[in-house]
């Protein structure tokens, strides 16, 4: 009984200076960031093929996707191959997503999104900011050696993320999105082959799919200069920048809608406003979650429905949305 | 924080993050106080006959009453005296530690995390909970799913990548005041 109590006295001394160093969050060491700059460019570097899988809330769905780095820059096909048939097409900023099912296009000029595996902006200078970065350990990933890297939210504004980083190549093949300890979402190569010759074909789309019945939607109608937007954020969380804002022509919306995207150089926030009108389903204010680590808040100003969107924590879904005002 | 209470009890927090929350449980007592809602809840939803108290003081009266019980009575232990003395020092200063203490004993106890695991069991499938439940953040994560028209923003605001499934779902709504229930804010 004695030791029992002396052992636990113990431990708890011991966490209790383990709490001390956490709270502390140096800056990131030089290595860490070096394993940040080899994965920021390793798509840049690498032609791969291979397949994915996201895995959230016991719900899991595997893609196919083919990466070549030519002359004229970066070209991607990625097709979602369970569920609804879905192929995105991208040529550096310019995205196609075909949706066979419904024969529809979606074609957006400008790509903002950084997605799996190709998740950091350049320069990534502001994560090391926002998040503590610390080589943690060595492990294998579709037979590969990855070192792990963990980023920890300075504040409670962010979730934590994981990364596996490929050692010889810098590639990502891992991520996880933690929020405190529990895992939200995780995207993880089951099979890819790095620097293999990519054959042209493979990324371009099956022409025996498509007809000229399918019907094209540009997402995108004008880009606007930054502040020119009649809708504008202020007093943003810590950490948050606008990346772009714009007016979009989305496929069953009959007005087009303002969205303002905002990024803290990981996690990216969305924000759409549009009027509301009568033949629109009646709006309602609230929280709303979808699959992972996606969170949305939907308010009303002025006559406007503002819908929130981001795999950030609600708290900071809700700072953001409540941001938003209108400029004269 | 109080999220945090609760993930510590099921045992979903790793070792730093635990620390941190037992620490700030010896500071504030509204957590203390939260900590024993959360375990009484748990006890009414086992059906316990034995519902959880505050053992806290006394146990710390115990260990007032017992000093000597903390000295080592064998030579084996001579060489850690030092150490211990240490720890005593920490812990005397601190008597909510105690506290930290009790909760440590039933949270890394084998036999606690079976039952804590069959109380998971037991939430899961009884829906309705007592109110104080719901500041827990596992609930953020059971928030209602998007009406459809909502989809086209996700779609949008994740560049129509992976991630998204295309069906519709349930139109279900937290409204704000919901939320500032929630959060009190």
């Amino acid at each position: 009984m004695i030791s029992h109590k002396i052992i636990a006295l113990a431990f708890l001394l011991m966490l209790a200076f383990q709490t001390v160093q956490a709270q502390e969050l140096p800056r990131s060491s030089e290595s860490a960031l070096n394993w940040l700059k080899r994965m920021a460019e390793a798509p840049r570097k690498h032609n791969y093929i291979g397949t994915f899988i996201y895995y959230a809330d016991g719900h899991m769905e595997t893609s196919r996707i083919v990466h070549k780095i030519d002359s004229s820059g970066e070209h991607e096909r990625i097709e979602v191959l369970d569920g609804v048939p879905r192929i995105v097409f991208r040529s550096n900023d310019e995205m196609k997503c075909y949706l066979p099912d419904s024969k529809r296009i979606y074609t957006e000029k400008r790509w903002f999104r950084k997605f799996f595996p190709d998740l950091l902006p350049q320069p990534f200078d502001a994560i090391d900011d926002n998040y503590h970065i610390q080589e943690t350990r060595r492990e294998r990933v579709t037979g590969r050696e990855c070192q792990v890297l963990s980023l920890t939210s300075r504040d409670s504004l962010r979730y934590g993320h994981q990364f596996w980083i490929d050692v010889e190549t810098g590639l990502l093949l891992k991520v996880a999105v933690l929020d405190g300890s529990e895992i939200i979402e995780q995207f993880a190569f089951a099979q890819v082959e790095i620097d293999g010759e990519v054959h042209a074909d493979l990324l371009k789309p099956d022409l025996s799919v498509i007809t000229d019945e399918w019907k094209v939607n540009n997402l995108v109608t004008s880009i606007f200069k930054d502040g020119n937007l009649k809708w504008q954020v202020k007093n943003l969380p810590n950490g948050f920048k606008k990346l772009i804002e714009m007016k979009r022509n989305l496929a069953e919306k009959t007005t087009l809608v303002d969205h303002i995207a905002l990024s803290d150089g990981l996690a990216t926030v969305s924000i759409f406003i549009e009027p509301i009108t009568k033949d629109m389903p009646v709006p309602v204010s609230g929280f709303f979650t979808s699959r992972g680590a996606i969170n949305i808040y939907v308010r009303m100003l002025d006559e406007n429905k503002i819908t929130t969107v981001g795999e950030v924590p609600l708290e900071t879904i809700k700072l953001i949305g409540d941001s938003v005002f209108k400029q004269d | 924080m109080k999220s945090k209470v609760s993930a510590l009890m099921d045992g979903e927090l790793d070792q730093q993050d635990a620390s941190g929350v037992i620490e700030s449980l010896r500071k504030d007592d509204d957590l203390q106080q939260e900590w024993e809602t959360y375990h009484l809840i748990g006890d009414a939803l086992r059906q316990s006959s034995r519902l959880s108290m505050d053992l806290s003081s006394s146990v710390s009266h115990k260990l007032e009453s017992e000093p000597t019980v903390l000295s080592p009575h064998t030579s084996k232990i001579h060489n850690q005296q030092k150490h211990k003395v240490f720890a005593f020092a920490t812990a005397a200063s601190v008597i909510a530690m105690v506290s930290g203490w009790f909760i440590m004993t039933n949270l890394y106890g084998p036999q606690q995390s079976i039952t804590v695991a069959e109380r998971s069991k037991h939430e899961k499938s009884l829906t309705v909970v007592s109110p104080t439940m719901v500041s827990s953040p596992t609930l953020e994560r059971n928030l209602p799913h998007p009406p459809v028209e909502m989809n086209d923003y996700l779609f949008v605001h994740r560049e129509f990548s992976p991630g998204i499934n295309m069906h519709g779902q349930v139109t279900n709504v937290n409204t704000l005041s919901e939320y500032h229930e929630r959060y009190g804010r």
